[in-house]
């Protein structure tokens, strides 16, 4: 009888984690919906200003003044990267996608030019780049699980302006989980400071709808007004400060329903466990009673011959 | 009359207001009032908050409030990303007065306002005066009151 026990307790344990899972899924699920309509709601503007960005990158050669955030530097010794992850784990491969993603790239672009690499950390789970790859962290900021604003993304903006301007870093990448549905996210790394086209198509978010010819009308020179150097001051840091935001509703948008994926897949496995450890426990239960029966034949027919 | 028209958009953080094609756009810059027609050279400009108002080829034309932002002109497209924008019909002007109001009181009375909080109050009420602004001149264009 033992065994049946140690199987019953075991449906027991398991159930129980299927409750928990399935309210954490109810849980992933709701943020998810605010979440998504956030990200939804800004991904226009965001898009846009970086197009714009982009064009005014494009747009530099015409011997007027160019602004700061759009040299590239010759010589890059120092790179930050704003490494966007979540807080808490049971979110299926979220983290550790973009974590891999980050070393890729940083090993395929930055490694060969002997560049040093500061990471600038959103959310804890995104320590394991010094635990597993011995990555300095410059910096760690708070993780919210809802985002109240643009303001919430205003402290990294102006680290990572301030860092460059002052020269710093270099280069400044961000490392983000692009939310494309429910379903799919995509790691995603981009150079956002300096902005340039002179940096690899990965970096510029480039994709299937939006190659680099599509950019912008590279040729055109465009007229400022007031002055090239008033109009890009108060331009280029808020498209930047664009960027990192809507990084920071993809990142989260992602999450949740990473979160929500795993949860579910959880609840659908402990669901199966559950039932095949009930076949166990009926089958092992049958065997005992069998056994019992078997042995009171075995007496019964022991007494009769006597 | 393929070449006289402007690919116009405006957005704003919110949400994508209008994206349409269009004849002519007046727009608030913080040098003035500028008005871009079918073929103007590329421009880059900052948005002052105020009235912007677009022409359709039909004739009809719209009003929109915006409160600062950006303005783009290359080629043929005209991109405005703005910080705010409203339809002037969908705005309320008893309760922008109203806003308005609330938002001058509170700058006048209060006295130890930093230079963040100060910058938003003022932001705030040219926002409310772009949208009266707004309202007033839709409401001229279509004869009400």
């Amino acid at each position: 009888m033992a065994k049946t026990r140690d199987i019953q307790r075991r449906i027991k344990s398991v159930n129980n984690t299927k409750k928990i899972t399935r309210a954490m899924e109810m849980v992933a699920a709701t943020k998810m919906r605010r979440a998504t309509e956030a990200v939804l709601r800004t991904r226009a503007y965001a898009d846009l200003s970086w197009r714009i960005a982009l064009s005014l990158a494009a747009n530099k050669k015409n011997g007027e003044t160019v602004h700061p955030l759009l040299v590239r530097r010759e010589k890059v010794k120092k790179v930050a990267l704003i490494l966007f992850s979540s807080n808490r784990g049971l979110c299926g491969s979220y983290n550790s996608a973009v974590i891999n993603k980050a070393e890729q790239s940083i090993r395929k672009h930055e490694k060969q030019t002997g560049a040093e690499i500061d990471f600038f950390l959103v959310g804890k789970k995104g320590a394991a780049v010094y635990r597993y790859f011995g990555y300095n962290i410059a910096a760690e900021f708070k993780k919210e699980d809802t985002i109240a604003g643009l303001e919430a993304s205003a402290p990294i903006a102006s680290l990572a302006v301030g860092g460059f301007l002052q020269g710093d870093y270099d280069k400044i990448l961000i490392a983000y989980t692009d939310y494309l549905s429910a379903l799919k996210q995509v790691p995603r790394i981009k150079q956002i400071l300096p902005i340039s086209l002179d940096a690899p198509d990965e970096y510029l978010g480039f994709t299937e709808n939006f190659s680099r010819a599509a950019a912008w009308p590279a040729s055109e020179e465009f007229l400022f007004e007031p002055s090239p150097a008033a109009v890009l001051e108060e331009m280029l840091p808020r498209l930047v400060g664009m960027q990192i935001y809507q990084a920071m509703l993809e990142a989260n948008a992602s999450e949740h329903s990473a979160r929500m994926a795993a949860m579910h897949q959880a609840t659908a496995a402990a669901g199966d466990m559950a039932s095949e450890l009930t076949q166990h426990y009926n089958k092992s239960r049958q065997a005992a009673i069998t056994a019992e029966i078997a042995e009171i034949a075995a007496g019964a027919d022991a007494i009769t011959a006597e | 009359m393929a070449d006289k028209i402007l690919q116009f958009e405006i957005v704003t953080p919110e949400r994508v207001l209008v994206k349409e094609n269009i004849l002519q756009v007046t727009a608030p810059t913080v040098q003035g009032e500028i008005t871009i027609l079918p073929g103007h050279i590329p421009l880059v400009s900052v948005l002052a908050s105020g009235v912007l108002e677009i022409a359709r080829p039909d004739k009809s034309r719209t009003v929109i409030s915006v409160s600062g932002g950006f303005i783009q002109v290359a080629g043929d497209k005209v991109v405005i990303l703005a910080d705010t924008a409203e339809k002037a019909e969908e705005i309320d002007l008893v309760r922008v007065e109203e806003a308005k109001a609330r938002a001058v009181k509170t700058k006048n009375e209060a006295k130890t306002l930093d230079t963040r909080q100060f910058t938003a109050l003022s932001a705030k009420i040219s926002k409310e005066l772009a949208r009266s602004q707004a309202v007033k001149r839709w409401k001229k264009l279509n004869n009400l009151n």
